[in-house]
């Protein structure tokens, strides 16, 4: 009879949902923002991304390569499979976790203004969304050019087909106005916070979005040439912010040690302006890291050591899988006392007794980047961690930016002798300045998923051996994935 | 007290009827001119009928007779009419007249057509059935003993398709009622015990086969519909056991079961044998052979072929270590029912245990079930069902007995012996050191109000209660066990708790005027499902001896917890309406309306009609008169179910977790989209849902259904015929989302299915003397199931074949030994066909191998010639192509009974015809590796081996899957002992489960799961039971 009772009195069919939040439970504290934010910037950490960050930005170019049975979507990357760039899976991944990322900080932007709790706080929040949109867009139009534009959350299934963007300068409009807004919300932190962006990563990015604008559309890259946007312009906001961040700020500058930069445990240095936060102490992959087993060889399965530059120190790792391969002529190609391949490419490795246990070319097939080495290394699990921005990264773009100036002879000529080289040739015109600035940065920046950015928007992929010969349609930018093209209704 | 009584009386009908009644109450007076009657009720051969049920008509007042056939009757209308009913006989109509003595003999009734049979909210007499529902006597299968019943009525009933391909002990059933009509959503029909919704077919553990009188399948659309939303896959009736005899009967019964393996295992015996064909693969593949007498990569010496023939003496029979000779099952119900004018109980106690085939691979189980039935006022009964049971399940299945036979158990330390530190395979160290133990209890309750407020109207209410919880306790070393080594050892225990509320409240209403009969109901039902769980998990343990027993003794960084609950709620209005003109028209008519929690905001209630029209052909003069047909009844019906076979929350918007290195220490972060599944080579991509859809609804299915009832030669042959179209709409489906919107997707109603069959059963009395008695049942069904429609084909992401332009997705897994899937959906076939390349034979030289398209590897002789269909010069995904259907054209089945004296003998049948079985062991068993091509046997059967050959999904593989089983022989003998004090009855029998299959298939058994594919295992037990029933 209880049951009629019930019955009579119930008939609610409501779903209240129990054991996951929604936008009805959520988005009410400070700790709940904070939790969108992190959020937002863990879809990086994925290993859908976070690997597509050297197959898209360092696979293309000459300086790396696979090994032959790596999976087929990452060898046509290498190969410049360019008919079967429309289903790569790896493409499609890096494509797709772009927009989760900027999905997840369009909630933020969204719905934090509604939340009760300090403003200062809200504001470094909101920045840390706008930059990270910023970012994801900023990937998203160097690699596939016009992409759709989602400017708000995804929330019901017609919002799930957004237009492409019209022009390019819509998206720079988003990219830049992002990076200013974040520019101004976000503080400098005390100190670098490992994971997260403040202030000089924005401006960070703002000037590495307008040296890419510039000197795209300088070079005659696809799309750019016709940008509202000046060139000249262009080239004096890249080195306002640029010069923002290397003066207006004492929290990150140079590391004096080479070797330091690529210290897992020095992740707070002062180089590091923006990078990835996996940790070996992560329970799945994504939380911790295994991009060392993708740099590093496969020897015999047992723990490698590393010697520590000219010292006598030797630092263990575990060996690889090949899966990033160094070319022999990219390796050639360093002069050969400079450190950034003395001491980061190996192509040897020790026993723990710093005897040599096996070296390239007779125990492995190529010298290998160390820039991902983790000492102290669980089974697979390390906290290797992909750098995005980087202080010298900065300083270069100033130094391309502004031109043969003393502050830019100062920045390139630092980062020349912190790798045992002599200072650059003075008096430059500006077009071997910037030459030897865009040279340096592929040295500088090797195995960080850079190098390919710089060759697109110097347009020159027509100069990698495998792309040779190819339209201009095909190579500037990857296509938008079939997939997208299949499922977003307004591309039909 | 009896105020307490009077109060209750009166309070009832006040506080509950009313409120659905608007206060309609009718009073009810005893008429006056009383008398008593009394009587003795007989058979044809004179022998008391021992709970006869006698009625006074137009009332639910009545008796039943005791053990002496006698009743009597107080205080009743001189005018009034006592109906005699009895199971199995011909009920009678006896006017009172006056007379104080009516002594009756009842006559049997050959076709049962006057048992009422349950129907959902109701009953109603078979011959008056005007859907497709089929009976099954539960006498008939309980002879072998199941962890539950579904198991059992493989064959039983046209159209009616159960599967048993899992043998471990406890394992379920998958159950089917004309074909599978949904991809995502349940296929199972909806089992009702005692009028309770349990839920889905397949694993009723909690009744006691033994428990059980009546099922009924219903099958088609008018039957099922008044189950609305649940409907769609048949409805699967139970009515257990309530006392109905006047005197305390006792019953026990015993069965123990003892298993064997039908057929021989695949392994290797010949050590020597085995090595040299090892080696010739590897040596084929390129590799070094490993039986060289040299110690390889991870340190395991492999005796070469001259030591395997001379010195070695190591020979392990890992089959005679791992399983069992003759696993044993036992079976023990004791049944007590007894009942007197107002009461009747009916209590039993269940005990069984089964072991598997695997050693300490064991299920156990007891409960009990009471029925108690209370006559509180002359028009009021109340009833209470409680079921309880407990089970126990030691999983020490999937043993290793294949293990290399070179191998020793144990080293020269008596350490097991390891092929490498990864050797997850030994059965001894892992049967002794791994702990995987699940506990479940069950509670079924439900309690029944049935007011008969005037003869006419009756009305009930049922509370019905279930609820389940189970506990699995589980351990993994951090030897021999891979996810104890990965974690230094793991422990575990799951925690899982379900809880079912239903009330349902109906009135049936019944008046018979002239030639005119009607009968209603209306009711409705509320119900509420609440399901918990948490899961606790800890690794890295120093010190392994407690196993899962001191969980903190874990690492706590590397402790992880999950927990999570769902709620659902069902709220449902329905009614029928039978119509009768003349006992000659029929016409049923039922509605149901369904609101769903499960279900979009937009979409929360659904409505499910249905009607059938019903002609008695043999009450026509014109029929009659032809003196052929007994009865003679066409049935046509036309209705509308649905399938809420989804989980709860689908349809809400869903943030995820996870977690962030921020700053230096670990954070939960918290947002849109979250991860509902894996996908992609390895499952490594990460499925993002989490987008709402407000407009998420039910599947529907339309179903038309044919049928005629023939009786002939007194019914002594029965005839029924179905024939049925069932047509599936607005499937459950994920579709795909545009990349961009950073998710991947979401649940949408896109896609069809039909189902088309016919159904044919013939029951025959052949023989029927004194002293003979021998009948038949043949049973024969056909289904033709089709998809027709997967939705929109970008949005579903469909493949479109392109030699055919046939569109389909692939379903279920990827197997490793093809690195592809097998079976597809696709538009126009039916569920699962499998999809490769045609093979046509082996490559005999490597000219013939190029020349068919091959290159590389696979052009070599010894391979599979794979066909180029397309003709373009290679081998490439276009040459794949539909190559087997795992559905069944045919099923059938032929029970046979014979009887004589007091023996009785049955034999019952049961085949599947023309369905394909997809093999994967056809190749690389001990059995068949000697069949390999050679160039000194250049077959055209086998190919060659090689170590490293991808083998490609191919009709190479497919076999011919059709088998008739004998599935049961009983041979049971009866004791009747009249008048004795100790016993009435005692039956003792032996009865044989999977004595025989004929078939082609050549691995072990062709009853393999329902997408056809057969991954090996082990051979189907045929077993042994020997049973006694003691009646006192």
């Amino acid at each position: 009879m209880g049951g009629m009772a019930i019955m009579l009195s119930s008939c609610n069919l409501d779903e209240t949902p129990y054991g996951f939040y929604s936008e009805d439970n959520f988005y009410k504290t400070e700790a709940d923002a904070e939790a969108a934010v992190n959020y937002a910037y863990g879809c990086m950490n994925f290993l859908e991304y976070s690997r597509s960050i050297f197959f898209l930005g360092d696979m293309p170019t000459e300086a790396l390569t696979t090994k032959s049975d790596a999976t087929m979507d990452n060898q046509d990357i290498n190969n410049w499979k360019v008919s079967n760039f429309k289903t790569n899976k790896t493409l499609e991944n890096f494509f797709k976790y772009s927009f989760i990322g900027i999905n997840r900080a369009n909630a933020v932007i969204k719905n934090i203004p509604k939340c009760n709790f300090s403003q200062d706080i809200k504001d470094q929040y909101l920045g840390e969304a706008y930059f990270l949109r910023a970012y994801n867009y900023f990937s998203l139009v160097r690699n596939f050019g016009l992409v759709p534009m989602h400017n708000s959350v995804v929330e019901t299934l017609d919002q799930t087909s957004a237009p492409l963007a019209s022009d390019i300068d819509e998206l720079y409009d988003l990219i830049l106005g992002d990076c200013r807004k974040a520019a101004d919300l976000m503080p400098v932190y005390d100190a670098p916070r490992l994971g997260r962006a403040d202030k000089v990563a924005a401006k960070a990015l703002a000037a590495k979005a307008y040296l890419y604008v510039a000197s795209a559309k300088e070079h005659g890259v696809k799309l750019y040439r016709d940008m509202r946007r000046d060139t000249e312009e262009m080239y004096d906001s890249a080195a306002y912010f640029a010069n923002q961040v290397i003066t207006e700020q004492h929290v990150y500058g140079f590391e004096p040690n080479l070797l330091d930069i690529y210290d897992v445990e020095k992740a707070n240095g002062p180089e590091h302006i923006f990078m990835m936060a996996m940790d070996r102490s992560g329970t799945s992959e994504g939380e911790f890291s295994k991009i060392s087993k993708m740099f590093i060889p496969y020897i015999d399965g047992a723990t490698i050591y590393l010697k520590q530059g000219d010292s006598e120190e030797f630092i263990p790792s575990h060996d690889g899988w090949g899966e990033y391969q160094t070319t022999q002529a990219f390796y050639n190609s360093f002069e050969d006392n400079d450190k950034r391949k003395t001491h980061l490419i190996c192509d040897k490795v020790y026993n723990a007794n710093g005897e040599v246990s096996a070296k390239y070319p007779d125990n492995f097939q190529y010298p290998f980047s160390r820039k991902y080495i983790d000492p102290k290394f669980s089974g697979d699990k390390t906290s290797t961690r992909p750098f995005l921005i980087r202080f010298s990264d900065v300083a270069l773009i100033y130094a391309e930016a502004a031109g043969p100036t003393a502050q830019s002879y100062q920045l390139v000529n630092y980062i020349r002798n912190r790798a045992g080289l002599s200072d650059l040739q003075p008096n430059l015109s500006m077009t071997d300045f910037r030459e030897a600035v865009y040279k340096e940065r592929g040295f500088e920046l090797s195995h960080e998923g850079d190098r390919m950015y710089d060759i697109r928007r110097w347009n020159r992929i027509g100069e990698i051996p495998e792309a040779r010969g190819m339209s201009e349609d095909d190579i500037t930018f990857y296509p938008i994935p079939q997939a997208e093209i299949n499922l977003n209704g307004s591309l039909r | 007290m009896k105020q307490g009584r009077k109060a209750f009386e009166v309070m009832l009908p006040l506080i509950v009827f009313c409120l659905l009644l608007g206060g309609s109450l009718t009073g009810f007076a005893q008429s006056s001119g009383q008398i008593d009657v009394s009587g003795v009720v007989v058979d044809e051969s004179n022998e008391p009928l021992i709970g006869v049920s006698i009625r006074i008509d137009g009332t639910s007042l009545g008796t039943t007779t005791n053990i002496d056939g006698e009743y009597s009757i107080k205080g009743i209308a001189k005018d009034a009419t006592l109906i005699f009913s009895y199971v199995g006989m011909n009920p009678q109509k006896e006017q009172v007249k006056g007379r104080t003595k009516i002594d009756v003999v009842l006559t049997t009734d050959a076709t049962m057509l006057n048992e009422v049979v349950a129907i959902g909210y109701g009953t109603v007499k078979k011959s008056d059935l005007t859907g497709s529902v089929t009976s099954v006597k539960p006498e008939a299968i309980t002879t072998t003993p199941s962890n539950s019943v579904e198991g059992l009525l493989q064959g039983r009933a046209a159209g009616l398709s159960v599967n048993n391909s899992s043998q471990d002990p406890g394992a379920g059933s998958t159950v089917r009622i004309r074909g599978a009509s949904s991809l995502n959503g349940s296929n199972s029909p909806l089992v009702v015990v005692d009028g309770f919704p349990l839920g889905d077919a397949g694993d009723l553990k909690q009744i006691n086969p033994a428990d059980i009188v009546g099922i009924e399948i219903l099958k088609d659309a008018s039957a099922s519909a008044i189950y609305g939303s649940r409907g769609a896959n048949g409805v699967i009736m139970i009515t257990t056991k309530k006392a109905k005899e006047s005197k305390t009967i006792v019953n026990i019964r015993q069965q123990i079961t003892l298993s064997q393996k039908s057929t021989k295992l695949d392994l290797w015996r010949d050590p020597v044998l085995m090595a040299s064909l090892n080696n010739e693969g590897r040596i084929n593949g390129g590799l070094d052979p490993l039986y060289v007498g040299k110690v390889n990569s991870t340190g395991i010496y492999y005796p070469s072929i001259e030591e395997l023939m001379t010195t070695w003496d190591i020979n392990t029979r890992w089959d005679e270590i791992t399983l069992r000779d003759l696993p044993v099952s036992n079976n023990t119900t004791v049944a007590v029912q007894s009942s007197n004018e107002k009461t009747n109980f009916a209590l039993s106690a269940n005990y069984y245990t089964d072991q598997g085939l695997f050693i300490n691979d064991d299920y156990k189980k007891y409960g009990y079930h009471l029925s108690v039935e209370h006559q509180l006022f002359s028009n009021f009964k109340i009833r209470v069902m409680n079921i309880l049971s407990r089970n126990v399940r030691d999983n020490n299945s999937g043993l290793a007995y294949w293990r290399n036979p070179i191998f020793p158990v144990y080293d020269e330390n008596g350490d097991y012996y390891l092929t490498n530190s990864q050797d997850y395979e030994h059965p001894v160290a892992i049967t002794e050191h791994r702990k995987q133990q699940s506990k479940g209890i069950d509670v079924i309750s439900s309690g029944t109000l049935d007011w008969q407020i005037i003869p006419q109207l009756n009305l009930t209410t049922q509370l019905n209660y279930k609820y389940g919880s189970s506990i699995s306790d589980k351990y993994y070393p951090k030897k021999y066990t891979e996810a104890g080594t990965f974690s230094n050892g793991q422990a575990q225990i799951d925690n899982w708790q379900g809880q079912n509320l239903v009330s349902e409240t109906f009135a049936n209403y019944n008046q018979d005027f002239d030639k005119h009969s009607l009968s209603a109901m209306a009711g409705f039902s509320y119900e509420t499902y609440t399901e918990r769980s948490s899961g606790l998990t800890a690794r890295n343990f120093v010190n392994e001896t407690l196993g899962n027993e001191n969980m903190g003794a874990g690492n706590p960084e590397q402790n992880s917890l999950s927990n999570g609950k769902l709620d659902t709620k069902l709220v449902s209005y329905m009614g029928r309406v039978n119509y009768t003109f003349d006992n000659r028209y029929l016409a049923t008519v039922t509605f149901r309306a369904d609101g769903s929690s499960k279900f979009g905001k937009n979409n929360k209630w659904a409505y499910f009609p249905s009607g059938a029209i019903s002609w008695k052909a043999h009450q026509e003069e014109f029929i009659s008169r032809l003196g052929i047909f007994n009865e003679l009844k066409f049935r046509a019906s036309y209705g509308v179910s649905g399938n809420q076979g989804i989980s709860a929350y689908q349809t809400l918007s869903r943030y995820g977790t996870e977690k962030y290195y921020n700053n230096g220490s670990w954070v939960t972060t918290i947002g849109p989209g979250y991860v509902s599944g894996w996908t992609g080579q390895g499952g490594i991509n990460r499925v993002w849902s989490g987008i709402p859809n407000p407009d998420l609804k039910w599947e529907s299915t339309q179903q038309f259904d044919f049928g005629i009832d023939m009786g002939f030669f007194n019914n002594r042959l029965r005839i029924g015929f179905d024939a049925y179209i069932k047509k599936t709409k607005d499937l459950l489906r994920q579709r795909n989302l545009a990349p961009s919107s950073g998710y991947d997707r979401m649940w949408v109603n896109d896609g069809n299915i039909e189902n088309r069959g016919v159904e044919l059963s013939i029951d025959g009395i052949i023989l029927s003397t004194p002293e003979w008695r021998l009948n038949g049942t043949l049973i024969m069904s056909h289904n033709k199931n089709k998809i027709t429609n997967l939705g929109n084909t970008l949005e579903s992401g469909l493949i479109e074949d392109p030699m055919t332009g046939m569109l389909f997705e692939y379903s279920g897994n990827s197997y490793e030994k093809y690195r592809d899937y097998i079976n597809i959906l696709a538009i126009g076939q039916p569920m699962n066909v499998f999809y490769g390349y045609k093979v046509d034979g082996i490559v005999q030289t490597l000219d013939e191998g190029i020349r068919a398209g091959l290159d590389g590897e696979y052009a070599q002789p010894g391979e599979f010639k794979y066909v180029d269909l397309n003709g373009d010069g290679s081998i490439t995904e276009a040459d794949k192509t539909i190559i087997g259907d795992p559905n069944p054209d045919l099923t059938m089945s032929l029970q046979l009974n014979l009887g004589w004296r007091n023996w009785d003998l049955g034999v019952f049948f049961n085949g599947e015809f023309g369905k394909d079985v997809y093999n994967t062991k056809a190749f690389g068993e001990p059995s068949n590796q000697p069949l390999r091509w050679t160039i000194d046997n250049p077959t055209n059967k086998y190919p060659s081996l090689r170590d490293g050959r991808q083998s490609m999904v191919s009709d190479w593989w497919v076999e011919d899957g059709s088998f008739l089983r004998i599935q049961t022989l009983t041979l049971g003998y009866t004791f009747n002992f009249k008048n004795s004090w100790i016993c009435d009855k005692i039956r003792l029998y032996a009865n044989v489960s999977n004595l025989y299959t004929f078939s082609k298939f050549k691995g072990y058994d062709p009853e393999v799961g329902l997408n056809g594919v057969y991954t090996g295992g082990y051979p189907r037990l045929r077993k042994w039971t020997f049973g006694v029933d003691f009646t006192f």
